[in-house]
């Protein structure tokens, strides 16, 4: 550490530069962490309100919540801890100024999925909704009256609550009541026992029924299967590793030009006694000073940009993954600097010393 | 009394058939305490192979090489290299400073290799017989070459070392920095009891050694001092 840090304090400019890059490497990468989580909570927000175990949809609507019918009396083939039944439909929301698209959800109140209102109240008559409070950047309020696309019905939002959004889409939870007038319309009454899936909590999710139409989908493979989610997920997870396999580059070039042009020097120090290992730790000591202080900056630097940055931009820093990412990035670094300790232990004392 | 060093018929050839040269021929040498020993002749020679050898940095083809009842030949490469941290100072041609280090953490980082088996005061003393008190928070690139060599040979002086092997040592200085360089060489040699190898092919430097060798063709040969006839004969 101690021939590391001598370097580091004199040849400054040579090392910032460094650290500039590897630093800016993990600003991408903390930003991209950030995007990819913001976007997955786009989709997932309202799904992970529930904390269920699992849904039962239709075998037929091959995981689709949208594509899946089944009826209430259902409800009795399936045998769980807790169930919830849920309608959903997706529509176009307006207040008259600003649409928006929403995603319905039609709950019984008495169940476990009317989430926490943090603003106003929860429905309690027909077509009273409590909304998801990012549409409030989006200009609608309490109070407001929502026309439907594909829908007579005019809804009121009664109250708000956080962090509801599904497939991207604000949340509106409603009745099943409401549910049922939104998409049927006249036929309402008639189509009162429509719903698109039961919402379960459960330890277990094996033998949740026995009925062969439905079937009981994990969570966590329900939300996968939402349209869009994995492929997002695993094009911004490849940019992420790719970046990692990038700094790791970038470091091993640099590094190991340093070091080329430190041979002879290296080598009258392997002549004079010095191991091979003490010189090799120096290097990778350097690496990882270099690499930990352009993470911090970079780790800061994306605190600080993402606390400016417009709502509309779906960032959500999760500091767990983000320290993760962290420390991917300084070891990554460190197997960058391998190359440069392979170079040490080849260098020839002799060489360095004319002989 | 015993011998710091001894080479025992130590020959170092290349190549094998037609294409076998013997960089060095079969050589005996002894060195005691306290001596300051020129190895001089003219390039390619074999005075490099010879201090190679004696440095455990080239191994004989064969013969024996000594350093303190310990025999080089039989020992790995991470042997050699704690003996040489332990028992050997080098003193180079070109400065063997590392340039972005003070000279007193060039001498800070051989505490650190070394285990710190040199005292405070041991220190300061040394950087006062040196005359490298001052130069102490400089850097190699702020000193004269003659000030560098001076910080060299305290390097090597550290943590008090059998043997100073000195390659060409005032290749680069002018006649008044050689001389001072000599003869810090042949005061510290006397008054810590190592054991300084001289290589070089400056004829003028021979003035301030006990011994004088003459190396011709790997061939190792004693010389008097007064031998003027034979020193002068060597090629600059």
């Amino acid at each position: 550490m101690f021939l590391a840090w001598q370097e580091i304090k004199k040849n400054k400019l040579r090392f910032t530069l460094i650290t500039g890059i590897l630093m800016l490497v993990s600003f991408l990468v903390f930003f991209l962490s950030g995007l990819a989580t913001g976007l997955a909570d786009l989709n997932r927000e309202a799904v992970d309100k529930w904390e269920a175990s699992a849904i039962i949809l239709t075998e037929e609507s091959d995981k689709s919540l949208y594509q899946s019918f089944m009826s209430t009396d259902q409800l009795k083939d399936v045998e769980a801890e807790k169930t919830a039944v849920l309608g959903q439909l997706n529509a176009i929301a307006t207040n008259g100024d600003n649409k928006k698209n929403i995603s319905l959800f039609g709950i019984n109140k008495e169940e476990f999925l009317l989430p926490n209102v943090t603003e106003g109240k929860a429905f309690e008559k027909a077509n009273e909704v409590v909304a998801d409070d990012s549409l409030k950047d989006e200009g609608f309020d309490l109070g407001d009256t929502l026309s439907l696309s594909s829908s007579d019905q005019q809804l009121t939002i009664v109250g708000f609550t956080e962090q509801a959004r599904f497939n991207a889409a604000p949340v509106l939870y409603a009745s099943l009541e409401t549910f049922h007038l939104v998409k049927f319309g006249e036929v309402a009454d008639q189509k009162k026992d429509q719903i698109n899936g039961i919402v379960v909590q459960d330890d277990s999710i094996s033998n949740l029924t026995q009925n062969e139409e439905l079937k009981a989908i994990e969570i966590e493979s329900f939300i996968e299967s939402l349209p869009g989610y994995t492929e997002q997920k695993l094009t911004l997870n490849f940019m992420i590793y790719f970046l990692f396999g990038i700094s790791s580059i970038i470091v091993a070039f640099f590094l190991y030009v340093l070091t080329v042009q430190k041979i002879s020097m290296f080598g009258v120090m392997k002549a004079q006694g010095i191991s091979s290992s003490y010189l090799s730790r120096s290097v990778v000591a350097q690496t990882f000073i270099l690499s930990f202080i352009g993470t911090v900056i970079g780790f800061a630097l994306t605190l600080i940009s993402g606390a400016f940055l417009p709502a509309a931009i779906p960032v959500s820093f999760d500091l767990t993954s983000m320290m993760l990412y962290g420390i991917i990035l300084i070891i990554v670094a460190m197997v960058g600097a391998v190359f440069s300790v392979l170079t040490i232990v080849r260098i020839d004392p002799l060489k360095a010393i004319g002989g | 009394m015993m011998a710091v060093l001894e080479l025992h018929q130590v020959k170092k050839s290349y190549g094998s058939g037609h294409t076998k040269v013997d960089a060095l021929k079969e050589t005996n040498f002894l060195a005691d305490r306290g001596e300051l020993i020129a190895i001089i002749g003219p390039s390619g020679s074999g005075k490099s192979t010879f201090l190679t050898i004696v440095g455990g940095l080239l191994s004989p083809t064969s013969g024996d090489v000594i350093i303190n009842r310990q025999n080089l030949t039989d020992l790995n490469e991470k042997t050699r290299s704690q003996i040489r941290l332990k028992e050997i100072g080098f003193v180079l041609q070109a400065s063997n400073l590392v340039p972005f280090l003070t000279v007193a953490n060039q001498l800070k980082l051989l505490d650190k290799v070394k285990k710190g088996n040199i005292s405070k005061s041991e220190r300061n003393q040394l950087n006062e017989d040196l005359g490298i008190a001052d130069l102490l928070m400089k850097y190699p690139s702020d000193l004269s070459g003659g000030q560098r060599q001076r910080v060299a040979i305290a390097k090597a002086l550290y943590s008090n070392p059998s043997i100073i092997l000195a390659d060409e040592p005032t290749a680069s200085l002018d006649s008044d920095r050689a001389y001072e360089v000599m003869e810090l060489l042949q005061k510290v040699t006397k008054q810590k009891k190592t054991t300084t190898i001289v290589v070089t092919h400056d004829i003028r430097l021979v003035d301030f050694c006990d011994k004088v060798y003459k190396m011709t063709d790997g061939v190792l040969l004693a010389l008097e001092k007064q031998d003027e006839k034979e020193i002068n004969h060597i090629p600059q």
